[in-house]
């Protein structure tokens, strides 16, 4: 299967978090002890429990008493992943053959290294220590249904299916550049809007922390030629030139 | 609703007023959201800057309770700018229809309309009346220039509502109301249709009849009456509640909105004397002339073999209301809290929160001897004996609960505001004990009868003449279990005996004894069909011999391209799914937007029925007759009205044939700016005045310790008290706490913080909230003061979560008021104070 | 004293010291380079990665503790420097050339001190972040940075152990008897160690 994503419409969302709700019920997500803040938005932030929320902005506007702005908060399963870079334990984070970044708990360490390396500031972690995140519903997808978020969006604020296809849709219906349809190697979920990318709490231009990327690319092999280089100069060394020997010692003496 | 969920696509135009569609209506989003991808605009008037309004192309906040002085204002600049649709207004509405000349209104009377009684509180409707011709038909000016027809009043009722002096009411900036006003009045050309989405923001008034009727008129004087697109959409607020006054829920009416007989109303003979029209229009299809064949039909669906011609059908055993006496919620718990109770059955609601000033629906209940609770939880009415400030030791009353099956718990109908009904399915067996609500009726109604039956009683032939086929029954006459499909059926009726259309020769053959009818418009008046709703006559049928559950269809075709979708589950009356749909033709019957053809006269093609040529095409016409220009048949498209037109002056209200502008029971103003006399609607039952009253009922009008005006309403994530959802933790998890949202100004003149905890208090009641300090509210500028107003929802009790950290019901502050037409509590403006919570 | 006499290089707890030392750090590596490149045979060696973690964390509290008390072994030595050490980096400590003059090394020998100091500066670096990575995960860019330098390290230390292994075995047979026994013939350390053993035998050697 082509590489599968959602398409995330802000400017088509109505807040009404059908989709944060149908999340927590398809995943069986327990609902935790929150208080109002002084905003329609909650919980504050994603939690081990909470793969996916909307964010309430409030932003000044010309005509308006203010603009109210609504938008899907979650794993972007990017093609390039920190996370899975960094992760340590096979399995733990992998992509699905639709490109999502899909985890196994059983397999997952605990170390929380891939929290650190996300652009996003996504994984979270249970209270097992086992990493908790959007996986795009891989059990749905993988039976043919779309993400249970997409499913329940009733103004097609978030849609699900190919990737190429809701691309050219989105700028179809006017949207020149799609967010995240190149960064990280394209991310599986993409954004149509209008505004700039910060309005609506998205980095510019997200990135894998610089350090991760150096460790990935260098430091991991320089591990292997560090190792191997010693051992095998250590090899020449006693083929060419030879070990000091005991016996020479005592010619010597 | 006249139209449908899908056909809010079909707008040009969609005005939001009154209703918040993106919190507690989503899936209408995904219709109006469609209609903006097609160009429509969505225009939001609302106090606060909404979901929806987030959504809009033009949004204008308004003060709460100003509706009328938007809309009076709109249909000035409507009727100023010529932009009314005149062929639509001319033809279809009584707009040139000539009133008595006294009729007087209230720019003329200092705020009221000719007639009204200043003690009785109500109006003598005689000079509301039209001038009548020698035939018995209204006199008409159809250049609508005679200063007694009904277009001229309008003019005269509408002049004093000016910009300014709306804009001085309402709160709305000028140029933002006319922005309103443009966008809306340009669709008074055939091309263009605006639809309106309303909910309680608009109903929930002491002017909330005369709300929807003020936009009623001027969707009339646009022509966009019967318009796909069109119409006036009540977005309901629960999944049923369609159904629940189809059928007959609310006390005035019986199902299918036939008038609950009153106890002057002796016999058969005089209730269809009374409450059929007639009318001397012969182009007036006038379809509640068949009156006669409902109300028949219903008695012998309710008493069957026991109703016949010697016994009135069993009139007799209706229950007969005291003539002048309402019976609706706040009466109710009036009478109960004086004593006048002894039982209350609490059947899926929570007045302890739901009800309209609450703490004194709490110790109304105190004063039952006993209450029967159904509900899916035990809430705040099954335990108000041990809520807060209750005295728990004086109690007397004695409770029971009974646990009911929730929706998917059970099969059914359910009518949704497209007044569509659709079957659903059990889905799982209910939890534990419970049971579904018919069950538990059924249960109820064979213990009954058998105390009837032993003990004799004061009336025991209602109960024990009753019908209750409804599935298999043991030895003793109980049916063991209720089947819905056959309460389906008894509701679509039956032809008791063979049918024949006599106006044939030889008559045909219309129905066959034991079938279940075709549907109403086969219904008899002698006794030989029953019907247990007319309106849903029709939804569960037989063809050719084959039981048809019409609600149960999910063919998903739509022909006409305009989203009718006649296949999908079954729309009351007759499949038909947009009503007034006569009104979309011209009176040669081709449609006024050829684009949006709901309906298309075809003066060749053969009509099967008749077997004469003529037909029409697209949805299920309002009644098959031609289209008004027929010098023959031609029908007038208000098939529901006696004289066959929309009516722009409406003398059936309490309140005035016009809406005009009055200031809630508790407004922030010493007198209302367009009359000085009378402050608020001078029709309304005061339960507390200068004429005495319960303390209970107290309410502070322009005073100082409540300056700011408030409004309830719902958030998506809980539904009504949240009895439901307020045990759901993913919903508490998003809105966890009771709130109240204020804006900037408002908060740092109170010096409260976002996100801290505030007291909320009216002169009835006072409650804890977490304030959202937003810009979604601003300081309106009404008569030249700062009004600031704030908004609470009203889904929090103290019962659940039961660590109280849910917070308590808004309507502990409502006051004890209601609409003069419906009683519906003024739940949507009164007044309030708001200081840092204490400690 | 006779040419074959044993003297003591050694204590018990040195030698102790020192393979406690040596195994956790190969336990680390290996597990290491199993978290690295996600080797499935070395996670299924010990029994999956999950528990890998468990053994690679405590095994990294038996390598801080061996680490810690190691300075009390071999700091001191490792810290002391002369001209002779200069000497011995100039000869290569004659590992390049058999016929190279070595200057007289003290009970360590220059390259011995160098990797000691190597091993105590990079194993610090390696635990403290290890104990960041494990204890104090919130702190997302700490993270990054301790997870950055804990494999700086890791690529010092792995390096260095081949180095280790085959200079205190093949390359230099008969030195691996030191940390088994701790004793060494007199002749050797006098050949190897001439300036420890002339402290010895003036009486104020350790």
């Amino acid at each position: 299967m082509a590489r599968a994503s959602l398409l995330i419409s802000p400017e088509l969302c109505i807040g009404c978090r059908a989709c944060q709700i149908a999340c927590k019920s398809w995943n069986q997500l327990p609902g935790d002890k929150t208080v109002n803040r002084g905003s329609f938005e909650n919980p504050a932030d994603l939690t081990p429990d909470l793969y996916n929320k909307i964010r309430f902005v409030e932003v000044p506007s010309e005509n308006n008493p203010v603009r109210w702005l609504f938008v899907s908060q979650r794993c972007m399963h990017c093609d390039d992943a920190g996370c899975m870079k960094i992760c340590p334990a096979p399995g733990a984070l992998y992509k699905t053959k639709e490109g999502a970044v899909a985890f196994n708990k059983d397999k997952c360490i605990g170390c929380k290294l891939c929290s650190s390396a996300c652009p996003f500031n996504v994984p979270r972690y249970d209270k097992n220590d086992k990493v908790s995140k959007c996986n795009l519903c891989a059990d749905r997808i993988a039976n043919n249904m779309a993400p249970a978020c997409a499913k329940t969006c009733p103004t097609g604020a978030i849609s699900f299916g190919d990737r190429d296809a809701l691309i050219s849709k989105a700028q179809k219906a006017g949207y020149a550049a799609v967010y995240g349809q190149a960064d990280l190697g394209g991310l599986g979920a993409i954004y149509a809007f209008h505004d700039a990318p910060k309005l609506y709490g998205l980095a510019d231009k997200p990135v894998i922390p610089e350090m991760v990327v150096f460790w990935h690319k260098y430091l991991k092999p320089l591990s292997w030629i560090g190792i191997g280089g010693t051992a095998a100069l250590m090899l020449l060394h006693y083929v060419a030139i030879g070990p000091k020997k005991d016996q020479e010692d005592k010619d010597d003496e | 609703m006249t139209n449908h969920w899908v056909d809010l696509r079909n707008a040009d135009v969609v005005l939001v007023m009154g209703a918040n569609p993106a919190s507690n209506h989503p899936i209408s989003m995904k219709w109006i959201m469609e209609a903006r991808n097609r160009g429509g605009k969505l225009v939001v008037v609302d106090p606060r800057f909404t979901q929806t309004a987030a959504k809009a192309d033009l949004y204008t906040p308004l003060r709460s309770g100003t509706d009328i002085a938007f809309l009076g204002g709109m249909i000035k600049y409507i009727i100023d700018n010529n932009m009314y649709f005149r062929d639509y207004v001319v033809n279809y509405t009584n707009a040139a229809f000539l009133v008595n000349p006294d009729f007087k209104t209230p720019s003329q009377l200092d705020g009221v309309f000719s007639g009204y009684d200043e003690k009785t509180r109500k109006y003598d409707k005689k000079t509301w009346a039209y001038q009548m011709d020698a035939n018995g038909v209204a006199q008409k000016d159809l250049t609508l220039k005679d200063p007694n027809c009904v277009f001229q009043l309008l003019r005269k009722q509408y002049a004093r509502y000016t910009l300014d002096k709306v804009s001085s009411i309402t709160g709305t900036p000028k140029d933002k109301l006319e922005d309103v006003y443009k966008v809306v009045g340009s669709t008074g050309k055939p091309n263009r249709v605006a639809t309106v989405c309303y909910a309680m923001g608009w109903t929930q008034h002491t002017v909330g009849v005369q709300n929807i009727r003020a936009f009623s008129m001027i969707q009339l004087l646009l022509g966009n009456m019967g318009m796909a697109g069109g119409g006036i959409n009540a977005l309901r607020g629960e999944s049923n509640v369609q159904g629940s006054t189809d059928y007959g829920l609310l006390f005035h009416i019986l199902p299918g909105y036939n008038p609950t007989p009153t106890a002057t109303v002796v016999d058969l003979k005089t209730y269809i004397e009374k409450f059929t029209p007639k009318t001397k229009e012969t182009r007036s299809v006038n379809w509640w002339g068949n009156r006669p064949k409902y109300i028949t039909s219903y008695l012998k669906a309710i008493y069957g073999d026991k109703a016949t011609k010697e016994n009135d059908f069993g009139y007799d055993w209706l229950p007969k209301v005291d003539e002048g006496t309402n019976y609706s919620w706040l009466n109710l718990f009036d009478q109960m809290f004086k004593g006048k109770f002894e039982g209350f059955f609490a059947w899926g609601q929570n007045p302890a929160c739901s009800g309209a000033n609450a703490n004194k629906v709490r110790n109304a209940m105190a004063q039952l001897k006993w209450m029967v609770n159904v509900n899916l939880y035990d809430n705040e009415t099954g335990s108000f004996w041990k809520g807060p400030g209750m005295d728990t030791k004086a109690i007397q009353t004695e409770v029971f609960m009974l646990p009911c099956a929730s929706s998917i718990e059970k099969e059914g109908s359910i009518s949704n505001s497209s007044r569509l009904a659709q079957w659903r399915y059990k889905a799982i067996e209910p939890v534990g004990q419970s049971m579904p609500d018919a069950e538990i009726m059924n249960e109820l109604y064979f213990k009954v009868k058998k105390l009837y039956q032993k003990e004799g009683g004061k009336f025991p032939a209602p109960i024990l003449n009753l019908t209750w086929n409804y599935g298999e029954k043991e030895a003793q006459g109980k049916v063991k279990h209720l089947d819905t499909h056959m309460v389906a059926m008894e509701i679509n009726g039956y032809y008791l005996e063979d049918i024949y259309d006599k106006t044939q020769t030889p008559p045909k053959l219309i129905g066959k004894k034991g079938e279940l009818c075709t549907n109403f418009v086969s219904l008899q008046a002698d006794g030989t069909t029953s019907c247990g709703n007319w309106i849903y006559s029709g939804s569960y049928t037989q063809k050719d011999g084959k039981v048809i559950n019409m609600m149960a269809r999910r063919v998903k075709d739509d022909p006409t391209g305009l989203g009718l979708y006649a296949g999908w589950a079954w729309a009351w009356p007759l499949n038909r799914r947009i009503i007034y749909n006569r009104a979309s033709v011209d009176p040669n019957g081709n449609p006024w937007d050829p684009k949006r053809a709901v309906i298309k006269w075809n003066p060749t093609k053969e009509n099967p029925a008749t077997n004469k040529p003529g037909l029409w095409e697209g949805d299920v016409p309002d009644g098959p007759a031609a289209p008004l220009s027929d010098e023959k048949g031609g029908k007038l498209p208000f098939i529901m009205r006696a004289d066959g037109v929309g009516a722009i002056f409406g003398p059936g209200l309490a309140d005035g044939p016009f809406p005009e502008h009055y200031e809630p029971l508790e407004c922030p103003l010493q007198e209302n700016p367009m009359s000085k006399k009378h402050r608020i609607n001078p029709t309304v039952k005061l339960f507390f005045g200068k004429e005495g009253g319960l303390a209970e009922d107290v309410f502070y009008s322009c005073d100082t310790r409540y300056p700011f005006v408030c409004t309830t309403y719902r958030v998506t994530e809980h539904w009504q008290t949240g009895v439901m959802t307020r045990h759901v933790p993913w919903l508490m998890e998003a809105q966890p706490q009771m709130f109240v949202e204020m804006s900037n100004e408002l908060a740092k003149e109170r010096g409260i913080k976002n996100g801290e905890k505030v007291t909320v208090s009216s002169a009835r009641g006072s409650l804890w909230a977490v304030a959202v300090v937003t810009d979604r509210f601003k300081p309106f500028k009404v008569m030249n003061t700062t009004i600031h107003q704030v908004g609470i929802p009203w889904h929090f009790g103290w019962q659940f979560p039961v660590d109280g950290s849910g917070g308590e019901s808004a309507n502990l502050l409502t006051p004890t008021i209601g609409d003069p037409n419906t009683m519906i509590p003024e739940s949507k403006a009164f007044m309030v104070n708001i200081e840092k919570a204490k400690g | 004293m006779n040419r074959s006499d044993l003297i003591t290089k050694e204590s018990t707890f040195g030698i102790i010291n020192h393979w406690a030392l040596a195994i956790s750090c190969i336990v680390l590596t290996i597990s290491g380079f199993g978290f690295l490149f996600q080797i499935q045979g070395i996670g299924s060696a010990f029994s999956g990665f999950p528990a890998m973690k468990v053994v690679h964390n405590w095994t990294g509290v038996v390598f801080t503790a061996s680490l810690f008390l190691s300075m009390f072994n071999w700091l001191k030595e490792s810290l002391t420097f002369d001209s002779d050490d200069i000497g011995w980096i100039l000869t290569a400590g004659g590992y390049l050339s058999h016929k190279a003059k070595v200057p007289p090394m003290h009970k360590l020998n220059t390259g011995q001190k160098f990797f000691y100091l190597t091993l105590l500066v990079s194993g610090f670096a390696i635990a403290a972040t290890g104990f960041i990575i494990w204890l104090m995960p919130e702190n997302k860019s700490m993270l990054v940075l301790s997870h950055f330098i804990h494999n700086v390290s890791f690529i010092v230390i792995t390096a260095f152990i081949p180095v280790h292994i085959y200079l205190s075995t093949l390359g230099n047979p008969g030195t691996l008897r030191i940390m088994i026994t701790g004793k060494i013939p007199y002749w050797w350390a006098k050949k190897k160690h001439p300036k420890w053993v002339r402290e010895l035998e003036e009486g104020h050697g350790n």
